[in-house]
């Protein structure tokens, strides 16, 4: 339906916009500057509270890392002591060499099954979204709910040995603790990618494929010159989640070995510093080394999907 | 996370509350008062603090139980930033470790208790029970809510399948690997096992053993590690020949959850434990079809000549250095500490005090020879700063000599290094 002016509406006079009267031009500039004032009144609390909750005690972790602090008594400044020990701390290089382990262990896998998965699940018209639903699941429930149930399932009596007729000791053998950790975090993580996966795979312009097969392409160049340079962007994102994620790992590792077994994970050695044994100056350092090492991975992976996308 | 996890800590200190509310004035108190979780217990603190609140109408207890694994680093990080609760319970290896030299604690307020003097306070109790909850200057800051010596479970049942007679149970370890191959051979395949929970079980099982083979964790100043010693060595010998060379169970099977400890023995499958007198009053409430077929007995010893020795320890009521109402907080202390039977009966914990042997509650305590002989030939467990590091380590060392099968002296020389590093 087509609007009609009526005739006794004036319409607004032609105006060039670079030829604005001079008073209108004040008033407008005059809203716009009151509009983004009142903009930064409202955001003033969410700011306050994002520097006192985040930017001041990060800034403080800095500073901390530089102390020798147990909390009972004052921070005593020790320089560049607290690096200096983690430098030469074998438990410390453990910690960082088993997050590197359950890291790549972990998302290497996930990030191609849910690749492949997607690719898949992208061809159904029926059902997607009961699959997808399946496939969250385990996204959207807790580690700790999921680290409990497959403390069940990795039994030496439990499910997977009993399933795929099995005699391993999953939980507490130096050799299988870490592959346990590994095989629950796929299961687990798998979810999440398929999604970001899907929805990358969704943005793609059909007509790319169909021009590659009018061309003859078979179904493996097609995926190969066609989908996977195109799916960059989402693959970068989600490689650069996985890294940060990976090395966030802490609740599995709690819930399922308690660190045992060779499965102490960095922010797990952070919380213990901290908590257990209240070396809050050197589990600050910790904190400090883990912020620049993910930054600089992250920075490398970035470097990388823009070389390659040039 | 690391970074997160950090920063909660320091939020954490800039918000200290230290406690209830302040009341000085004799108006209306608030104590809080914080407890690990075993049912038992929970039940009696909780008729108690009814009791309490109904006979002083102006006082209110906020009771908090937390679980028992994160109870020790919550307590800690919550007294050490100035706040937590008026009124711990926390285990002896905690206070002498961290919360004594930290003077996270409030001196024992004898007025409470209705006496003039510290002295007199401890007049009452057996000797040597309360060092527990003294500072090196032997200061006293709290009094035992349970104290515990080490005794040995078996099951009868068991024992009369194997041939075995209940009534000669095995009095050194030699034998509880001779008696636990007669009790593989009827079937009852997990015939003694350790409780593989968390570090500070492996570390009190590993003391355990340590003091009867004249071991230690760290020298007797605290200041060197001391775990490549030949009784050190001895002891974690002893484990693995328990444990996994005998064969007469199998630690990969054993039930690993904290909350609930002694669950193999208490369901039946595990046939001789090391335990405690609650453990058993807890095995009696969970499982009563067991607990009627279980018998204390002393501890196995390494040899039969060996002189006897166990591993004490005690949980004591303390008052929060930070709190605003100490005297009020001691004052249930002492309401608490009072009821002594009632803990006897109900919880099977024992309150040391002189005599309390042949009180009528503990006369009509099974197995309370056993637990009353274990007290005079108890140790309690080396501690020292950052004992939690400690612990783990040790937690490692068995580990990987039990369940990887690492030569002892090896999975010793690398603990005694990483022990070393944490007292540096």
């Amino acid at each position: 339906m087509t609007a009609l002016s009526r005739p006794d509406q004036a319409s607004p006079p032609a105006v060039n916009p670079r030829h604005r009267p001079s008073g209108a031009g004040t008033s407008r500039r005059r809203r716009v500057h009151g509009r983004d004032l009142l903009g930064a009144l409202l955001s003033v609390p969410a700011l306050a509270l994002f520097a006192v909750f985040a930017i001041y005690p990060g800034l403080r972790v800095f500073y901390l890392s530089l102390f020798d602090y147990s909390l009972t008594a004052p921070p005593e400044f020790v320089g560049l002591d607290n690096f200096r020990f983690l430098a030469t701390d074998p438990r410390f290089r453990e910690t960082i060499l088993n997050s590197i382990f359950y890291t790549v262990g972990t998302y290497l896998p996930a990030l191609v099954l849910a690749l492949l998965l997607a690719l898949v699940l992208r061809r159904m018209t029926r059902g997607l979204g009961w699959i997808r639903l399946l496939y969250f699941l385990p996204v959207a429930t807790s580690w700790v709910a999921i680290a409990v149930v497959w403390r069940l399932v990795l039994h030496p009596d439990g499910l997977l040995n009993q399933t795929l007729g099995l005699d391993v000791t999953w939980l507490t053998s130096s050799t299988s603790a870490r592959w346990a950790l590994v095989i629950m975090g796929v299961w687990k993580e798998t979810g999440f990618f398929l999604i970001l996966f899907l929805a990358g795979l969704a943005r793609l312009p059909a007509e790319v494929h169909e021009a590659a097969m009018v061309d003859g392409a078979n179904a493996w160049q097609r995926f190969w010159r066609v989908t996977f340079p195109l799916l960059k962007p989402i693959t970068a994102i989600c490689t650069i989640i996985a890294v940060i994620r990976g090395f966030q790992s802490f609740s599995p590792q709690v819930v399922l070995t308690d660190g045992a077994f060779g499965t102490e994970v960095v922010n797990q050695f952070v919380y213990k510093t901290a908590f257990e044994s209240a070396r809050m100056g050197r589990a600050s350092a910790v904190a400090v080394l883990m912020f620049a090492l993910l930054i600089a991975v992250t920075m490398v992976q970035l470097r990388v999907f823009r070389r390659e996308d040039s | 996370m690391a970074i997160a996890a950090t920063l909660a800590v320091v939020a954490a200190g800039s918000a200290a509350c230290g406690g209830g509310d302040d009341d000085a004035g004799g108006g209306n108190v608030t104590l809080t008062f914080w407890t690990h979780t075993h049912p038992p217990m929970i039940d009696l603190n909780k008729k108690l603090i009814a009791e309490y609140e109904s006979k002083n109408p102006n006082v209110k207890i906020e009771y908090q139980t937390i679980p028992n694994t994160e109870f020790n680093t919550k307590m800690l990080t919550s007294l050490s930033t100035g706040s937590g609760p008026d009124i711990i319970n926390m285990d002896d290896n905690a206070l002498r470790g961290e919360y004594l030299p930290k003077r996270l604690l409030a001196e024992l307020d004898p007025k409470a208790f209705g006496k003039s003097s510290v002295a007199e306070v401890e007049a009452d109790y057996v000797p040597g029970t309360l060092d527990g909850a003294k500072d090196a200057e032997g200061k006293l800051f709290g009094v035992p809510s349970e104290f515990n010596g080490t005794a040995f479970a078996i099951n009868t049942a068991h024992f009369k399948d194997a041939g075995l007679d209940p009534a000669q149970p095995p009095k050194t370890w030699q034998e509880v690997v001779d008696y636990g191959k007669k009790l593989n051979a009827a079937g009852h395949k997990q015939a003694f096992n350790f409780l593989y929970l968390h570090s500070g079980w492996y570390s009190q099982n590993f003391q355990t053993l340590a003091n009867q083979t004249g071991g230690s964790i760290v020298s007797a100043d605290g200041k060197t590690a001391n775990l490549e010693s030949e009784g050190t060595k001895e002891a974690l010998r002893l484990w693995v020949e328990l444990a996994r060379t005998s064969g007469i169970s199998d630690p990969k099977s054993s039930s690993r959850d904290a909350t609930a400890p002694f669950q193999d023995l208490a369901s039946g499958t595990q046939s001789m434990a090391i335990v405690y007198p609650w453990s058993m009053d807890q095995i009696k409430e969970s499982n009563p079809d067991t607990y009627k077929n279980l018998a204390v007995v002393p501890l196995p010893q390494p040899t039969a000549t060996s002189t006897p020795v166990n591993r004490v320890y005690g949980y004591f009521w303390a008052v929060n250095n930070a709190s605003k109402q100490k005297a009020e907080a001691w004052k249930f202390i002492s309401y608490l500490a009072s009821q002594k039977e009632r803990w006897l009966t109900d919880v099977s914990f024992v309150q040391p005090v002189k005599g309390w042997e042949t009180s009528a509650p503990a006369k009509a305590m099974p197995f309370i020879d056993v637990i009353a002989q274990s007290y005079g030939t108890g140790k309690y467990d080396q501690v020292g700063p950052h004992w939690a590091e400690v612990q783990d380590t040790i937690r490692d060392a068995v580990d990987a000599a039990v369940f990887d099968g690492k030569p002892v002296d090896e999975a010793l020389r690398e603990a005694n290094e990483a022990v070393q590093r944490s007292i540096g």
